[in-house]
């Protein structure tokens, strides 16, 4: 076997070689140091795969802001909190109905007072909480990222407001488009668009490396 | 003679303030030794930033700090430099500013970003990334690059660029393409203006849409494109006399127009949701 | 997939951290933000390592990782474990990075397979004879090295060599064949052996 032989068939062989191969490699030590050399790169190649570099802290906060935009992240907010509760309430409703049910029974049963009514009449009532609509909880990440930016820069703060109603703006335009024309291809764009830059206004908003 | 010694008086005074104002101001200058397609960003909240070739395979950055309420970091990993200002407690716009005058490779990738800039780059073959939140951005002389830009209200304005992707959003400012062509050219901005003078050449998609900005744009007669131009609320305005395109596209007189011109090589989008659009003959 | 590497916590941080990487992913199905950090913390090296290595530009990396992470999150829904987590985004990532370079315009593979190269055929090696790099080569030179590659040939080096994938999921990543997909990585190696000399002849003759 010659080493032009041997060579073209090295991109097939995955560090096998035949009877003839191994023999040739014995007799050549060209071959038998390109074998070496390249087996070093691979070998060396794995070990670059630890790292220690990380991207910036802008890109979670890229991450983060985009999924908020998005719906992907469910916070618990003040609401949520109010409708744990309330679910709470509500399971432990029922054992506590056949509590009392059981109390008055007894209680009726018994010679003496007599419960009330109004008492009897009116179980407890869960007041059903409603939920903000989608435009009071943007007000309110608004606000606190405004709270954000004029804590680290006051003088960006009356930008950051403008700059905030402009986008608002073109995303009420952009979505009324979008729902008088649901196939609109262009509607659709201009929605996109609009909710591209308010993903940058808070992105660049809360950019930790500048005001 | 009172007149004469009033103004010798105000000319002793202006000299003493520039002398103090000078004296609080440090220049640093760093190198940094690079290969191939290296890498630079600068983070600077407060000052300008400029960035063009130097010779050789090193990075030069030559930084005026205005006051001692600022420090600059650097950071090299092999082909990688950063460059970071770091402003101390109480510092503000004025006492934080650092001036940076930058040379590297034209190869090189570059990265800035600043709250009041200006930013300008020039001359570069490498990828550029430029984001500012009121800063003046210039980008001349690029090619084979792409170039990206972010900024809230700052203007921007590309001069002779081309061959890369462009892509820039501006929420408030104003954006002027002056002889930028390229494979992808796109304008995404809220109440800016956008004005585009150039070719629209390589067969490229070009796309220069806003909410309220008006869009100018200015061709020249062997322009080739396949043109659309729509604005829901605004007067559109065309001096092409275009092909009608076989498009489902409707045009409606005053507010939409499509169609094509020459071989319609490039893909171009004209869109504002309120302001004018006028598509202009060079 | 044969890659090796199951994140980068250490086992230290694993124990302090608050959720295990099965919770994190229960409770970002639901929308949890502080399940959606951690998975992104226990990942993002490795992601964003790759995408530095691919495009040597950090700017672009960094981009590409918050663009891998938000796809795997807006999918996380449908991820049912028949295969690693690390391994499902560490594809999800190879994707993205691939789609930005064919956006570019770069040649993934480059286009002709049949075309005999100078690598190919046997020729005079740089240097002397005891430049031999087994047991002298280290990380940093081969990083600058790899560095130096067409992005072609480094595409494919990075995938088979570096990130441990088979030459039949690099063909279908990459779209080519396995064929080329071999041949294109003993060129890669090739020109990696002759700039890692080349480097060294040159260190040698300087005084």
């Amino acid at each position: 076997m010659t080493c032009e032989e041997f060579q073209r068939v090295l991109p097939e062989l995955e560090g096998g070689h035949n009877f003839e191969q191994e023999q040739h490699l014995k007799t050549c030590s060209r071959c038998s140091e390109l074998i070496s050399d390249l087996s070093a790169i691979s070998q060396q190649a794995r070990l670059i795969g630890a790292t220690t570099e990380e991207p910036s802290p802008r890109v979670w906060n890229s991450i983060e802001i985009t999924l908020r935009q998005e719906g992907l992240i469910h916070e618990p907010s003040p609401v949520a909190g109010r409708a744990r509760v309330t679910s709470w309430r509500l399971s432990w409703l029922v054992p506590a109905l056949a509590a009392l049910l059981v109390v008055f029974g007894v209680v009726l049963h018994r010679p003496g007072k007599q419960p009330s009514r109004s008492a009897m009449s009116s179980p407890p009532v869960v007041k059903a909480v409603e939920e903000p609509g989608p435009e009071l909880a943007t007000l309110a990440d608004e606000e606190q990222l405004l709270g954000m930016v004029a804590a680290r820069a006051p003088a960006l703060r009356a930008d950051y407001e403008s700059d905030l109603r402009a986008v608002d703006e073109y995303i009420r335009d952009a979505e009324r488009s979008a729902r008088s024309n649901p196939n609109d291809e262009l509607a659709q764009q201009y929605l996109m668009n609009a909710y591209e830059q308010r993903a940058m206004v808070y992105e660049m908003a809360m950019d930790r490396t500048l005001p | 003679m009172h007149r004469s010694v009033r103004a010798a008086s105000l000319v002793a005074l202006l000299a003493w303030a520039v002398a103090v104002f000078a004296a609080d101001q440090v220049r640093k200058d760093y190198h940094f030794k690079v290969h191939h397609r290296a890498s630079v960003s600068i983070f600077n909240q407060y000052g300008p930033i400029s960035v063009r070739p130097g010779s050789g395979d090193q990075v030069v950055v030559t930084a005026i700090l205005h006051s001692d309420k600022a420090e600059i970091d650097t950071r090299q990993s092999g082909n990688r430099v950063a460059v970071v200002s770091h402003l101390l407690g109480g510092a503000d716009a004025d006492s934080g500013r650092v001036d940076y005058d930058v040379l590297v490779p034209a190869n090189a990738n570059v990265t800035l970003h600043s709250t009041t800039g200006p930013l300008r780059v020039e001359k570069m073959r490498g990828d550029v990334i430029l984001e500012g939140n009121t800063a003046n951005v210039d980008v001349r002389d690029v090619s084979s690059g792409h170039v990206h830009v972010k900024t809230l209200n700052g203007p921007v304005t590309l001069t002779n660029v081309s061959e890369g992707h462009v892509e820039i959003t501006s929420v408030n400012g104003d954006v002027s393409l002056k002889s930028v062509s390229g494979p992808l050219v796109h304008v995404n901005s809220t109440s800016g203006k956008i004005l585009y003078d150039g070719d629209f050449g390589d067969g490229g998609e070009y796309s220069l849409m806003t909410h309220t900005g008006d869009i100018d744009a200015t061709a020249p007669a062997y322009a080739s494109i396949d043109v659309v131009a729509s604005s829901e609320r605004g007067k559109v305005e065309n001096d092409f006399p275009l092909q009608p395109a076989h498009s489902s596209f409707v045009s409606r007189a005053g507010s939409a127009f499509a169609g094509t011109m020459g071989k319609a090589a490039s893909s171009v989008k004209l869109l504002s949701f309120s302001g004018k659009i006028h598509l202009k003959k060079r | 997939m044969s890659a090796a590497g199951t994140g980068n916590l250490t086992d230290a941080s694993r124990k302090h951290s608050k959720l295990t990487e099965a919770e994190a992913i229960d409770r970002a199905k639901q929308g949890d933000a502080d399940a959606f950090e951690t998975l992104y913390n226990l990942h993002k090296r490795r992601v964003y390592s790759l995408c530095l290595r691919m495009t040597a530009n950090t700017a672009a990396a960094e981009d590409l990782t918050q663009e891998a992470f938000l796809q795997l999150f807006r999918k996380i829904a449908t991820f049912r474990g028949e295969s690693a987590f690390s391994t499902w985004l560490h594809r999800m990532a190879v994707n993205v990075v691939l789609m930005q370079l064919r956006k570019k315009g770069l040649a993934l593979v480059p286009l002709d397979e049949t075309v005999e190269s100078e690598e190919e055929s046997p020729r005079k090696e740089p240097g002397a004879d005891d430049m031999r790099l087994a047991g002298s080569l280290d990380r940093i030179q081969l990083n600058h090295a790899i560095g130096e590659l067409p992005p072609g040939y480094r595409t494919i080096f990075l995938l088979h060599d570096v990130e441990g994938y088979e030459h039949n999921e690099i063909a279908d990543m990459v779209g080519c064949s396995i064929g080329n997909s071999k041949s294109q990585l003993h060129k890669a190696r090739m020109k990696l052996r002759e700039l890692l000399k080349t480097s060294r002849a040159e260190k040698a003759t300087k005084p």
